[in-house]
């Protein structure tokens, strides 16, 4: 009985929680005809002509470009992000450097509301023309995922048996060796998870993306809005909802396939925060 | 192994780290020492690389504009609303489900996947769902109550964003706590259960106690995140109807990029840094002391 109870109450969160995604799925499977008609759950002719018609390139909106502009300042943003943690994790768990000072900073970086950076670095980027580049909102999504990608990573290193290291250096290798040859290779689950974890953080990002990019990089979580501003004839509803699921969907396939390992690094996060 | 260690290996860990040291200096550090320098100085989209010093009328500007204490209101309230909740509403799913979910972690993934999905989307999918000819909630209300209110009206709309927040993020609050639930040992269940405590007794005596610091962490994640929320608000009504729902962010954002009072919104970012850090201080502190 309370079993049962358990199930109604556990379809009824999954349903109220996935709402937004489940009502703009079904939209984006309506022709405009039936999404003026019928705002319902029932799909009465479903079609694909939605998808068809964002997916296709046109002079005015080109969703390949913004989702190309996602990955891209992504795979900077997460990729740099671990590149840049793991000498210094591994600096912080064995060496000690900055264990009290450096890591406790950086972690905190995270409880920092990031629009306090964000006019000084939008002036920075006009100087030296970083602005609506590519690789500049990489470089910003790399400050957005250094903290946690640096927690996940000596907690990582942490937990490895230092006499791994030890043995390695009485044969003669110095710390950089240990890193490359030993600490990497045993560090290849954590070093996938921060870079998982960083690309859905990077590619769900907006506000730089709203505010360092105009025309050339515009990723697709500030371009999807602009579906919402064409034409005169008011929203199209199921261009909108199409281009919403495409632009949701990488990050939540990526999540589904990582989700123990990305729930397990976030309460690590969360308890070294 | 501190004391034992070398100076080329000291020298070793340090060049490990410059990297990451030297990039956060260059991203964070140059821009915070920016931000000290335009807060003082009257500085206008033309003249950038020579701004000129004024003292502090930026923070006077900013401190004497309503609406920076509007956003400041808004920020406090929707944070402490959201964050509280999250929690409640997240612990009681954690335990509640705990027994369907113990074995079962397709169905805790299925719980997770709104904290995949961009909030900036989210917020873009409620202008679908709550709209009143297309939007399938407006429809269902007026088919079962025949009426429906305007979700987004002054009136409302604070409401609406706490909703729209608290769904897409209990399940991050619901998560930490199910970890931290299912890591209670099993003998201490049955061991309370023999000394004859009823199953609600433990809960309130043994397993909520041992819940507190993960109740406390989830709580402050989830107050910060909804201290700065931008992304979900903004695309959805902006500042909103007469400004009412503009946090922080979006107030230094509005400031800057509609209005050009660069001087005000920097120095209401300098005062937001300032605080944050304040703030991250002293709970630092006070872990510390409760540690040793």
């Amino acid at each position: 009985m309370l079993q049962a109870l358990r199930w109604v109450v556990f379809g009824l969160v999954a349903f109220l929680i996935n709402f937004p995604v489940l009502v703009t799925l079904v939209t984006s499977f309506k022709t405009p005809r039936e999404i003026a008609t019928n705002p319902t759950f029932w799909i009465e002719g479903p079609t694909l002509a939605n998808y068809a018609s964002v997916l296709t390139i046109t002079d005015r909106l080109n969703l390949w470009a913004y989702l190309w502009n996602s990955f891209a300042a992504a795979l900077i943003g997460s990729l740099l992000a671990v590149l840049l943690a793991l000498p210094a994790a591994f600096a912080i768990a064995r060496g000690r450097l900055g264990r009290h000072t450096l890591l406790p900073l950086v972690v905190n970086l995270r409880a920092v509301p990031l629009i306090i950076f964000a006019i000084p670095i939008y002036m920075g980027f006009q100087l030296v023309g970083l602005l609506d580049t590519r690789l500049g909102l990489g470089l910003i999504l790399t400050i957005v995922n250094l903290p946690l990608a640096l927690v996940i990573l000596v907690n990582a290193i942490e937990e490895l048996p230092v006499e791994l290291d030890e043995a390695a250096r009485i044969d003669g290798a110095g710390s950089f060796a240990v890193l490359a040859r030993i600490v990497t290779p045993l560090c290849r689950p954590a070093l996938t998870t921060a870079f998982i974890f960083g690309f859905i953080t990077a590619w769900n990002e907006f506000l730089f993306g709203l505010m360092l990019t105009t025309r050339v990089a515009v990723p697709v979580t500030v371009g999807a809005s602009f579906f919402f501003a064409t034409a005169g004839g008011g929203v199209q509803w199921g261009l909108a909802a199409a281009v919403m699921i495409v632009a949701a969907l990488p990050p939540m396939v990526l999540g589904l396939l990582m989700y123990r390992q990305i729930s397990r690094s976030l309460l690590g996060g969360a308890l070294k925060g | 192994m501190t004391a034992g260690m070398s100076m080329t290996q000291r020298t070793e860990w340090a060049v490990l780290a410059t990297p990451m040291v030297a990039f956060l200096l260059l991203f964070l550090g140059l821009p915070t020492i920016l931000n000290l320098i335009y807060s003082v100085s009257e500085v206008r989209f033309e003249t950038l690389r020579s701004p000129t010093l004024t003292g502090l009328q930026n923070y006077a500007a900013a401190l004497s504009d309503p609406a920076f204490w509007r956003a400041t209101w808004f920020s406090t309230r929707f944070a402490v609303v959201t964050a509280t909740l999250q929690c409640v509403i997240g612990l009681a799913l954690a335990i509640f489900l705990h027994p369907l979910l113990r074995e079962r972690s397709w169905a805790v993934g299925i719980l997770m996947m709104p904290l995949m999905v961009a909030p900036a989307l989210v917020g873009l999918m409620y202008r679908l769902v709550l709209h009143e000819f297309v939007g399938p909630v407006p429809h269902y209300a007026y088919a079962f109550l025949g009426w429906s209110p305007s979700f987004l009206s002054g009136a409302t709309v604070f409401w609406t964003l706490v909703v729209i927040e608290s769904l897409q993020w209990t399940p991050f609050a619901f998560l930490l706590f199910h970890m931290a639930y299912s890591a209670i040992p099993a003998e201490l269940r049955e061991a309370g259960l023999v000394d004859g405590a009823g199953p609600f007794d433990f809960l309130r005596f043994v397993e909520l106690p041992l819940m507190v610091p993960t109740l406390v962490i989830a709580f402050f994640i989830r107050f910060i995140d909804g201290f700065r929320v931008f992304d979900n608000i903004f695309v959805l009504v902006g500042s909103g109807p007469g400004g009412s729902t503009a946090s922080l962010s979006i107030y230094i954002y509005e400031s800057f990029f509609r209005q050009g009072a660069i001087g005000r919104a920097v120095a209401a970012s300098v005062i937001l840094f300032i605080t944050s850090f304040a703030v991250l201080w002293v709970l630092t502190r006070l872990a510390a002391r409760r540690k040793s």
